[in-house]
């Protein structure tokens, strides 16, 4: 091998090492877990502290908020809260300063960015698809039908 | 109609696989006749799609709801323009369009090189028709936008998703498209020069325009995608890292990145692989983008939902794509070989070769962080994902020192820079940088990298002028004109390099303005009547919200109050809209837009009120320089037209005689002169929410018929309706339009009268349906028109090639007439 091809593969080597590392390391503090309720909160102390998007359902009934604010807490549960697994026991209670999106409501699905505190789960973001969602589609598609 | 529309796209794909077959088999045996039947097959399949896309509309436009695809994005209420901007508005449409618009560019792309490249055209004719032949097949088999309804059709559709019932977000896709698709046709010139072997620089000139042409509607594209995010989402930003915006920007950079090496390659005969990959990752990209947002890989907002099917068609293609075009090129490699070498690092080709790595290091990083989830998920079995932070943590760097090199570049020489040179070249811009930053540093700036890149920004100004002024200088003195004369002939003479440097300006005004992103404020506040806060240098007072329906959506307004420095400067109107049909889906935010050179303020009004006490939830967002983005486009969109410019434009400056050119100051402040002309009307009337223009209720039936047909002429507001527009130009027109109906006109007369008053018809939201103006109706029947005589004249020709298509037949005749079958028989 040439002294200039020698050259050109440390180059790259070096250049590839460097945005690896710094990909890596970028990576670790950027990355966020996509989980389920029942996935966190058997190990509940491993989660605390790490970014996550809880995905889950709103707790029908446990929806409060503070007077003239923008606080709010709510439970939410690993199943869908209809059908025979009504009553689930992975709840977790979350909390969330910030505007609402239309669709949160009782028994909508959910996605909250946050993290896992002592005290609940801590959401700065939510996501939230509206229950009434499939219904809807159903009733186009019997029209449709009939 | 439906069937119509089902035959054509069949007709289409097999008349597009004898297009291919005859292409390349008579290219082969040295047919030219064989050859030229192929290419009359292949504008065949444009006459085929435009009619297919006139059946399209057509179908929208007479609400022909037994076809699914329309009764799915349309419905009877819609607006006329919606109508139609509905053919691309889902996945099936999207996919018919995009066929459509290949096969136009493919035939005039044909059309323009069949002299000039005839060794070339048996292939380009050959690629263009296998891509149309996939995303035909995958219509006809798997996602036929003209299926319909087996048993009864629905009474009414569902419309078009609020959302995409926008102005932007109407020509947003089209311009997308024709940038994706655009770089399908550099792609199969340079396969027809890998298979040929012609690999001399002839292909490259060939599709260069093409290259421009396709980047500069990507960037329109982009650019409209980014006002639609600011405007109709109303999350305050423009750009969220969002899979579906990463699939635009990715061929973006690599055709980015082409744009600068393929000048490389002209001058130095260097980069020739480099330059060949590229334009095949630039075209992989362009269809891994589709695959991304239409097969449910990556999850999105916007993305069109799960399809297995069609993400393993997807996968197959994209699989043969790269492994053909790379074959071809490692085949090919001997005479890809370099003709020249690196001479010092000191050189605007090393600038370009850095630019380049940067870029196509952007695109895979791009990839790379959006597929995360993906491969995670893969890999780990664990589903991690990556948000907006992580994204900018690397492209704000990356961007920087794209910016840099945009300034480098053009200072230093081909071959080599010598210390002087450097030296005096980069005295004036690095001066503007460092002086840029002092200001900066005076002024106080938060954030790091906003301050860099206003001194980079400083520095890529002077370069451009730096040029533009020497060049000139040069000029004048050789000719003896004046220096505005001397430039615009500098320009002339040559192009692209100027236009360049144009289009480097814009970028340098959308850097500007994604700098201000660094001092933005956003804060959420709940507000109860009367009350008032503080965000930056605004304060908001909340004067009650009010609720209202216009049969096709429920709105809630609220009225607040602006305050600047003690005084009342604004009256702002944020408002949400509930569509019916669409009532389970998250409300339209209709945000509230104060602009000004330095900054925006922008108020979101949540869905989160209590209409009985009043009280509102506030999101306020400050803004800084946001409106210089678009303003930077528009620069770009300049530069990039200057390029693109046929040679003998500009002629006039480019004269060697100052005789001739000395009109070239005269032209200019002409132009200029009518320019401010006609801005002076229009800055009058600019969109400003007026506290006056409450909605007073329309006293007739007629009237509030008539306010929802007549758009707003402000100028500012996408020419809403009075219905709906709040500024005082709106509000004069109600009452303009109030008076008229006092005086007991009827409809035709109020036109009438309003005609006459604006001298013209364009203040209505839709044309009139008479006279001249059936012309506009007319428009989807004339394209069927269109097609049909492009079917008359294809068949005309065919018949004189009757001989080489019969000598054609047999290459293609068993295994095409069996798929004939099995297609009609699955049409039956």
């Amino acid at each position: 091998m040439s002294h200039r091809n020698i050259r050109i593969v440390v180059t790259a080597l070096v250049l590839i090492g460097a945005f690896t590392g710094l990909l890596w390391s970028t990576l670790r503090t950027g990355t966020e877990y996509f989980k389920n309720v029942d996935e966190v909160l058997p190990q509940k102390a491993a989660w605390e502290g790490k970014t996550l998007q809880l995905h889950g359902y709103v707790v029908p009934g446990s929806m409060m908020r503070k007077p003239d604010s923008l606080e709010w807490r709510f439970k939410v549960q690993n199943d869908p809260p209809r059908g025979a697994t009504a009553v689930s026991t992975n709840i977790v209670e979350a909390s969330y300063t910030g505007v609402v999106p239309d669709t949160f409501k009782d028994e909508a699905e959910v996605v909250l960015h946050g993290q896992l505190t002592p005290t609940g789960f801590k959401s700065d973001n939510i996501v939230a698809k509206c229950p009434s969602k499939y219904e809807a589609k159903d009733k186009f598609e019997a029209k449709a039908g009939s | 109609m439906a069937s119509l529309g089902s035959f054509l796209l069949l007709a289409a794909f097999v008349v597009c696989s004898y297009a291919a077959v005859s292409a390349v088999v008579g290219a082969r045996r040295g047919s030219r006749r064989l050859v030229e039947s192929g290419v009359g097959a292949f504008y065949l399949v444009a006459a085929l799609m435009s009619a297919a896309s006139a059946v399209m509309i057509n179908a929208f436009l007479t609400d022909d709801f037994s076809i699914k695809y329309v009764s799915h994005y349309s419905d009877s209420v819609q607006p006329l323009f919606y109508k139609i901007t509905s053919y691309w508005g889902g996945l099936d449409g999207s996919i018919m369009f995009w066929v459509f618009l290949l096969s136009i560019f493919g035939s005039v792309a044909v059309y323009v090189n069949r002299e000039r490249h005839r060794e070339l055209i048996p292939y380009v004719v050959a690629t263009i028709s296998t891509v149309e032949m996939f995303f035909l097949y995958l219509m006809v088999v798997h996602k036929n936008p003209f299926t319909t309804y087996l048993t009864s059709a629905p009474q009414d559709g569902n419309g078009l998703n609020p959302l995409l019932q926008n102005y932007w977000m109407a020509i947003h896709p089209p311009s997308l498209y024709t940038g994706f698709v655009g770089m399908t046709i550099p792609f199969a010139f340079c396969i027809g020069a890998l298979v040929t072997g012609h690999l001399d620089d002839s292909w490259l000139r060939a599709v260069r325009r093409w290259t421009m042409f396709s980047w500069l509607f990507l960037s329109f594209g982009l650019t409209l995608g980014m006002i639609w995010a600011y405007e109709v989402l109303g999350w305050g930003g423009y750009w969220g890292w969002d899979p579906v915006e990463n699939a635009g920007l990715l061929p973006w950079f690599t055709a980015t990145a082409f744009l600068h090496s393929v000048m490389v390659q002209e001058r130095r005969s260097m980069l020739r692989v480099w330059n060949v990959t590229l334009v095949i990752t630039t075209f992989f990209l362009t269809i891994f983008g589709t695959f991304m947002t239409r097969s449910g890989v990556v999850q999105s907002v916007h993305a069109f939902g799960d399809d297995p099917t069609l993400a393993k068609l997807f996968t197959i293609f994209m699989v043969v794509i790269v492994v053909f075009s790379f074959s071809l090129v490692i085949y090919r490699l001997p005479l890809l070989k370099a003709r020249n070498e690196l001479d010092s690092w000191a050189s605007r080709e090393a600038a370009f070769l850095v630019n380049n790595w940067v870029l196509l290091f952007s695109a895979l990083f791009i990839l790379f962080a959006t597929m995360f989830p993906t491969l995670s998920e893969a890999v780990t079995g664990q589903r991690l994902t990556v948000a907006a932070p992580f994204f900018n943590r690397w492209m704000v760097p990356i961007g920087l020192i794209l910016l840099l090199l945009t300034g480098i570049g053009p200072l230093l020489a081909w071959r080599k820079s010598t210390l002087t040179s450097i030296r005096d070249q980069f005295l004036w811009p690095g001066s503007a940088a460092l002086a840029t930053l002092a200001l900066v540093v005076g002024l106080g700036v938060p954030v790091w990298a906003s301050g860099l890149c206003f001194a980079l920004c400083g520095f890529v100004t002077g370069t451009v002028v730096q040029e533009f002024w020497r060049g000139g200088n040069v000029r004048r003195r050789n000719t003896g004109t004046d220096i505005l004369t001397a430039i615009i002939g500098l320009v002339g003479r040559n192009k692209r390099r100027y236009g360049g440097y144009i289009v480097h300006l814009g970028i340098v005004l959308i850097c500007f303005g994604f700098a201000g992103n660094g001092s933005k404020k956003d804060q959420t506040i709940r507000l109860k009547l009367g009350q008032q806060a503080t965000v930056g240098a605004y304060t908001v007072r909340n004067d009650g919200v009010r609720a209202s329906d216009d049969g096709q959506k429920q709105m809630f307004t609220a009225k607040i109050a602006v305050f600047k420095g003690g005084n009342q400067i604004d009256t702002m109107y944020p408002g949400r809209s509930m569509f019916r049909k669409h009532e389970d889906e998250e409300a339209r935010t209709d945000v509230a837009i104060r602009r000004t050179v330095a900054e925006d303020l922008y108020l979101v009004l949540p869905g989160d009120m209590d209409l009985g006490t009043q009280t509102i939830s506030l999101q306020v967002v400050v803004n800084p320089l946001v409106d210089w983005i678009w303003f930077g486009f528009g620069v770009l969109a300049f530069g990039t037209g200057i390029a693109l410019l046929p040679e003998r434009a500009l002629s006039f400056a480019t004269a060697k005689l100052p005789a001739e050119a000395a009109s070239a100051a005269t032209v200019l402040t002409l132009v200029a002169a009518l320019l401010v002309g006609g801005a002076r009307p229009a800055s009058a009337q600019m969109h400003v929410a007026d506290p006056n223009a409450a909605m007073t209720p329309a006293s007739t039936p007629l009237e509030q018929q008539m306010r929802t047909e007549i758009g707003c002429l402000c100028g500012g507001c996408a020419h809403e309706p009075l219905t709906t527009c709040t500024c005082g130009k709106a509000q004069e027109m109600r009452a303009q339009l109030h008076e008229q109906i006092a005086q007991g006109k009827n409809h035709d007369q109020i036109v009438e009268a309003l005609i006459e008053e604006y001298g013209g018809q364009y203040f209505l939201t839709a044309p009139l349906d008479r006279g001249f103006n059936r012309l506009a109706w007319l428009v989807p029947y004339l394209a069927a028109g269109f097609g049909i005589v492009g079917l008359g004249f294809a068949a005309v020709k065919w018949s004189h090639r009757a001989p080489a298509k019969t000598e054609a037949l047999p290459a293609n005749d068993p295994a095409m007439e069996d798929r004939l079958d099995d297609e009609l028989r699955s049409l039956d």
